[in-house]
C-alpha cells in the first residue's frame, strides 16, 4: 500500500524541492505530494557595477566579487528568494514600473518551475516514484502550464486522481486573503470548486483531500493577527484562525479518510475532524528545512500510520 | 502581482528587493508590543519584589551593583537567544532549537522538564505572590483579618493555587488576542501605580515613614508601639543587619542566584512569528529583549535607592529576614510585629493616612500580576502540541476544541498535576525547597539552549552559514560561540551555587535538600521513560521517531 510524503509552501526554495525530490527515497514513500505555493515571493537584485556586483541579503549590502556570484545565487535560492543579476539602469526601471517588474516576476517564477521539473525527471526517472503538484493560492496561473509539460510531475489541480485504490482531489484555491494572490475566491465559490470534485469521489472512506487553504478554526489554521495594514498585532504572539469554512464544511460532510493542507505555515499540526485526519506540516522553506508528512495508508486501516518530520 | 516594492532600510536609496504580494508578507510587529512581553516577563513588581526580597541572605551583597551586573550578564543570554531566532525563526524555541541541534532525544527530555513538569511548580510559587501581594495585604488594609489570616493556612494556599489556576485557564480559554489586550491596559495602569509608588517614596522622608509605619502597623495590624524598631528587633535574633552602602565582590557573586529569580526570563517570548521583512534580522528581537531588560534593570535600581531612601534599607532587610525566617521556623527566629510580607508598594501607600486609598493602590499594583501570570501555561502549551506533533505524546495532547478553539489536552496535563502539586505545596511544607529549584530547572533548560548556540557553527553549518550572524566573528570564532561560552559560563556559575553552596544560602543545596533532588532526578526520569516508551509503541506503529529531525540529503 502506498507511503505518501506530503510537503507544502516551499516557497521558491530550491533546497527545499531538491529535498522533497529526495524524501521518496529517504522515507521509502512512493507518492510524494507537494501542495501549493511553488513559486518564491522575492526577487534578490546582483547589481553589476564598477567591475563588481552588489547585493543586500540579510540587510546589509555587500560588494560581491565576480567568481563569487554564484555561491551568492545558490544561498539565495536557498532562502527561497529569486537572485537576479542586473544592470543599476534595470535596477530602476524595475522599481519605477510595476508593469515592467510583474513580468520580471512572472518570467523568473515560471523559469524557475520549469527548473524544478527539470529536476524532478531527473531525480524521479526510473524511480517508480509518483509525484503531484498543486499549485497554491501564490502560485501565478501560468505555472499549472509549466507543470502540465512535466515529463515526471502530475498536476493535481482541479483533478480526480487514484493512487493505487485510494482517490485524491486536489485544489490551490483559498478563500480571500489581505493579499489579493492570484487564487482566491468567496467561500460559496471554493466550496463549489470542493464539491464539484468531491462528488466523483466514490468512497469518502478512501479518499484524500488535498486542498491548499486549511479548515476554518482547526488548529491547523492559526495565523499571527494583523491589522489592516499587514503590521503583526501584539508583538506577532496573537493568533487568529484563518482557514476556510467552505474547506471545514466539506471535510465535515464528506469525511474522507485524510485532508492534506498548508497555506499557514506556523499552524503545523495534525487533527482529526470527525473521522478524518487533517495534516497541515506547516513550513519553514526560509530555513532550507523541509517540514513534511509521512503518510502509510493501509487497505483496511486506511491509514496505518503517519508523522510530521522535519527534514 | 507584483506591484510592491521594498528597499532595504539601512540603504534606503536603492531598492535591494522586488516583493510580490504573497500570504504571509506582514510588517514587522511593533518593537513596543515585544518590549511589552518582555518587560511583563521579567515583572518587576511581582517577581522582582517577590524575589529581591530574599536578598537579606546575602548581607554584604550590594544589591545596586548586583543589579548592573545580572543586567550585563544577561545581555549575553539576550544576544545568544536573538541568534538563535534570527538563525531559526521560524521553528524558534527551546525545544525545537535542542531538538534539531542537539537530537530529538534530548531536547524532548531538556524541553519538557523544563517547561512542563517544572511549570507545574511555578503554579504554587504564582499563588504565593498572589497572596503576599494582593490577597493579604488587600485584606488587611480593608480590615477584613480573617481573609488575610485564611490565605496564610494550609487551605488558603491550597485555594490561592487553585485561583491562579482558574485564572490561567480562563486566560488560555479567552485566547491571547483579548489577553495581549488585557496585558496592555494593564501595563499603563500599572505603570501610573508604580509612578505614585515612586513619587511617595521620594516626596516622603524616611521619619515620614517610620511614623506611618507605625501608625499603620497599630491600626490595621494591632501592633504594639514603634513597630519599625520592634522589627528590626525581631529581625536582629537571626540577621546581622545589612548596610546599603557595603561592598564586597563575593557576595555581589552570591546574589546573582537570587536576582535570577526575575531577571534571567527577557528571552521568554523568543518565539517569534510571521514571515516578517528582515524576519533573519538579528536586531528587531535583540532590541525587543534588550529593551524589555534594561528597562527593568533601570526601573529596578530607581525603586531600590528609593526603598534606602525612605524605608531605610537596613529595616527593609530586617522585614524580609524577620518574614521569611519566623515563616521557615529559622532557630532563634521571632515573629515580627507585623505579620505580613514586607511589601514596598503597600509601605509606601501607608505614607497616605487613608485606607481606601491604600486598597486602591494594592488593586492597582496587582494588575502587574493580572497582566502576567495569565501565560503561565503559554510555552508548556507549545512544548505539549510539538511533543503530540512528534508523536512522542499521543494525538490527544494537542487537540483543540472544535467551537471556543480551547487546547484541552494540554490544558489537562498542565493543569491536573498542577493541582497535585500545589496540594503537596500546601499541606507538605517539608517540599519547599522543591519549589525553590523551579528557577535552576529553567535556567538548565537554558543552559542546554546556549550549549546548543555555541555548537551550532559546527552542528547546523549549512544553517549557521546560511544566515546572517555567520559575518559576525572575533578572531575567526563565530560571535555566537563566544557569547554562548559566556552565558555557559555565567548560567553554570550559578547552576553551582543553586546545587552546591555549602551554606544552603538558596534553600537548594544537594546536600541540604534530598527532596528537591529526588524531585527533579524523577522528573528527568519520567521524561526519559516517557520518550524510551514512545520510541517503543511508535516503532510498533511503523513510526520511527528517530526520523523527526534527520535532514534529508539535499543533491
Amino acid at each position: 500500500m502506498p507511503k505518501i510524503f506530503f510537503a507544502t509552501d516551499l516557497h521558491g526554495s530550491e533546497v527545499c524541492w531538491k529535498k522533497f525530490l529526495n524524501a521518496g527515497k529517504f522515507y521509502g514513500a512512493e507518492v510524494l505530494i507537494c501542495g501549493g505555493d511553488m513559486t518564491g515571493k522575492a526577487i534578490v537584485p546582483i547589481v553589476s557595477e564598477n567591475g563588481h556586483y552588489t547585493v543586500a541579503l540579510g540587510g546589509e549590502e555587500q560588494a560581491v566579487a565576480a567568481d563569487q556570484v554564484g555561491e551568492v545565487e545558490a544561498n539565495i535560492r536557498r532562502k527561497g528568494y529569486y537572485p537576479l543579476r542586473m544592470s543599476v539602469g534595470r535596477l530602476h526601471e524595475l522599481d519605477q514600473d510595476p508593469v515592467k517588474r510583474a513580468e520580471c516576476f512572472q518570467e523568473v517564477m515560471l523559469e524557475g518551475v520549469d527548473r524544478w521539473m527539470g529536476l524532478a525527471a531527473d531525480k524521479l526517472r526510473g524511480s517508480g516514484i509518483r509525484c503531484f503538484v498543486c499549485p497554491g493560492n501564490d502560485d501565478e496561473m501560468e505555472v499549472d502550464d509549466v507543470i502540465r509539460r512535466a515529463e515526471l510531475v502530475e498536476l493535481g489541480e482541479g483533478h480526480v486522481v487514484e493512487i493505487d485504490g485510494f482517490s485524491m482531489i486536489s485544489t490551490g484555491w483559498s478563500n480571500p486573503t489581505p493579499w489579493k494572490t492570484h487564487r482566491e475566491e468567496s467561500e460559496e465559490k471554493l466550496a463549489a470548486r470542493i464539491d464539484a470534485m468531491a462528488s466523483q469521489i466514490p468512497d469518502p472512506s478512501r479518499a484524500i483531500f488535498n486542498l491548499h487553504c486549511p479548515p476554518y478554526k482547526s488548529g491547523l489554521d492559526e495565523a499571527p493577527a494583523i491589522d489592516a495594514d499587514l503590521k503583526l498585532l501584539h508583538g506577532g504572539r496573537a493568533l487568529r484562525p484563518v482557514g476556510s469554512t467552505a474547506v471545514r464544511e466539506a471535510i465535515e460532510r464528506r469525511q474522507p479518510l485524510i485532508s492534506l493542507h498548508g497555506h499557514i505555515h506556523e499552524s503545523k499540526g495534525a487533527v482529526k475532524i470527525g473521522k478524518t485526519l487533517s495534516i497541515n506540516p506547516g513550513s519553514a522553506y526560509e530555513e532550507g528545512m523541509l517540514m513534511g508528512a509521512i503518510i502509510q495508508l493501509d487497505p483496511k486501516k486506511g491509514i496505518k500510520s503517519y508523522q510530521l518530520v522535519n527534514g | 502581482m507584483a506591484d510592491t516594492t521594498m528597499g532595504t532600510p539601512a540603504t534606503a536609496a536603492r531598492p535591494s528587493l522586488f516583493l510580490r504580494n504573497a500570504t504571509g508578507l506582514v510588517k514587522a510587529w511593533s518593537t513596543f508590543d515585544a518590549f511589552i512581553y518582555s518587560f511583563w516577563s521579567i515583572n518587576l513588581i511581582t517577581l522582582g519584589l517577590y524575589g529581591m526580597s530574599y536578598v537579606y541572605t546575602v548581607p554584604d551583597g550590594q544589591l545596586l551593583v548586583g543589579i548592573l551586573l545580572f543586567g550585563v550578564l544577561v545581555t549575553f543570554l539576550v544576544i545568544t537567544y536573538a541568534m538563535l531566532v534570527s538563525v531559526m525563526p521560524r521553528t524558534g524555541g527551546d525545544y525545537a532549537w535542542q531538538s534539531r541541534v542537539l537530537g530529538g532525544g534530548l531536547g524532548f527530555v531538556l524541553s519538557i522538564t523544563g517547561w512542563w513538569f517544572t511549570l507545574f511548580l511555578w503554579a504554587p510559587i504564582y499563588a504565593n505572590i498572589l497572596v503576599v501581594q494582593f490577597f493579604s495585604p488587600l485584606a488587611y488594609t480593608l480590615g477584613w483579618t480573617g481573609v488575610a489570616t485564611f490565605f496564610t493556612s494550609q487551605t488558603g494556599i491550597f485555594v490561592s493555587c487553585l485561583i491562579v489556576l482558574a485564572f490561567v485557564s480562563v486566560v488560555v480559554t479567552m485566547g491571547m488576542e483579548t489577553y495581549a489586550r488585557i496585558q496592555k491596559v494593564c501595563f499603563w495602569i500599572g505603570l501610573a501605580g508604580l509612578a505614585v509608588v515612586c513619587g511617595l517614596l521620594l516626596f516622603y522622608s524616611q521619619s515620614d515613614f517610620q511614623n506611618a509605619f507605625n501608625r499603620e502597623a497599630t491600626s490595621l495590624f494591632g501592633a504594639p508601639a514603634n513597630a519599625y524598631q520592634g522589627t528590626i528587633d525581631a529581625a536582629s535574633k537571626t540577621f546581622g543587619g545589612s548596610s546599603f552602602g557595603t561592598f564586597a565582590f563575593g557576595p555581589v557573586l552570591l546574589l546573582l542566584p537570587w536576582l535570577a529569580f526575575y531577571l534571567l526570563w527577557p528571552n521568554w517570548g523568543a518565539t517569534l512569528y510571521g514571515e516578517v521583512r528582515g524576519a533573519k534580522d538579528i536586531r528587531k528581537p535583540f532590541w525587543s529583549m534588550f529593551a524589555g531588560l534594561w528597562v527593568t534593570v533601570a526601573m529596578v535600581a530607581v525603586v531600590v535607592l528609593l526603598i534606602n531612601k525612605t524605608i531605610g534599607w537596613n529595616f527593609y532587610q530586617s522585614a524580609n529576614a524577620a518574614y521569611w525566617n519566623n515563616l521557615f521556623a529559622v532557630q532563634g527566629a521571632a515573629a515580627p510585629p507585623v505579620p505580613i510580607w514586607p511589601y514596598p508598594v503597600m509601605f509606601a501607600g501607608f505614607l497616605v493616612n487613608n485606607h481606601l486609598f491604600q486598597a486602591l493602590l494594592i488593586i492597582v499594583m496587582g494588575l502587574w500580576f493580572f497582566g502576567w501570570a495569565g501565560t503561565l501555561f503559554l510555552s508548556s502549551t507549545r512544548v505539549i502540541f510539538a511533543a503530540a506533533f512528534d508523536r512522542v505524546l499521543p494525538a490527544w495532547a494537542a487537540n483543540i476544541s472544535a467551537k471556543r478553539r480551547v487546547p484541552y489536552g494540554s490544558l489537562a496535563l498542565m493543569i491536573v498535576p498542577s493541582i497535585v502539586i500545589s496540594a503537596i505545596y500546601a499541606f507538605k511544607p517539608s517540599f519547599t525547597s522543591v519549589f525553590l529549584d523551579a528557577t535552576a530547572v529553567l535556567a538548565l533548560t537554558f543552559f542546554a539552549t546556549v550549549v546548543a548556540a555555541i555548537i551550532l557553527p559546527w552542528r547546523r553549518k549549512d544553517l549557521y552559514e546560511a544566515s546572517p550572524i555567520a559575518r559576525y566573528k572575533v578572531a575567526g570564532v563565530p560571535a555566537i560561540t563566544i557569547v554562548g561560552v559566556i552565558t555557559g559560563l555565567f548560567l553554570l556559575f550559578m547552576l553551582y551555587e543553586w546545587s552546591f553552596n555549602k551554606d544552603n544560602l538558596y534553600g537548594t543545596s544537594f546536600q541540604s535538600t534530598p527532596n528537591s533532588v529526588y524531585y527533579f532526578l524523577a522528573t528527568y526520569v519520567v521524561a526519559v521513560v516517557i520518550y524510551v516508551v514512545a520510541r517503543v509503541v511508535r516503532n510498533r506503529q511503523g513510526i520511527d521517531l528517530r526520523r523527526i529531525h534527520h535532514e534529508i540529503p539535499v543533491e
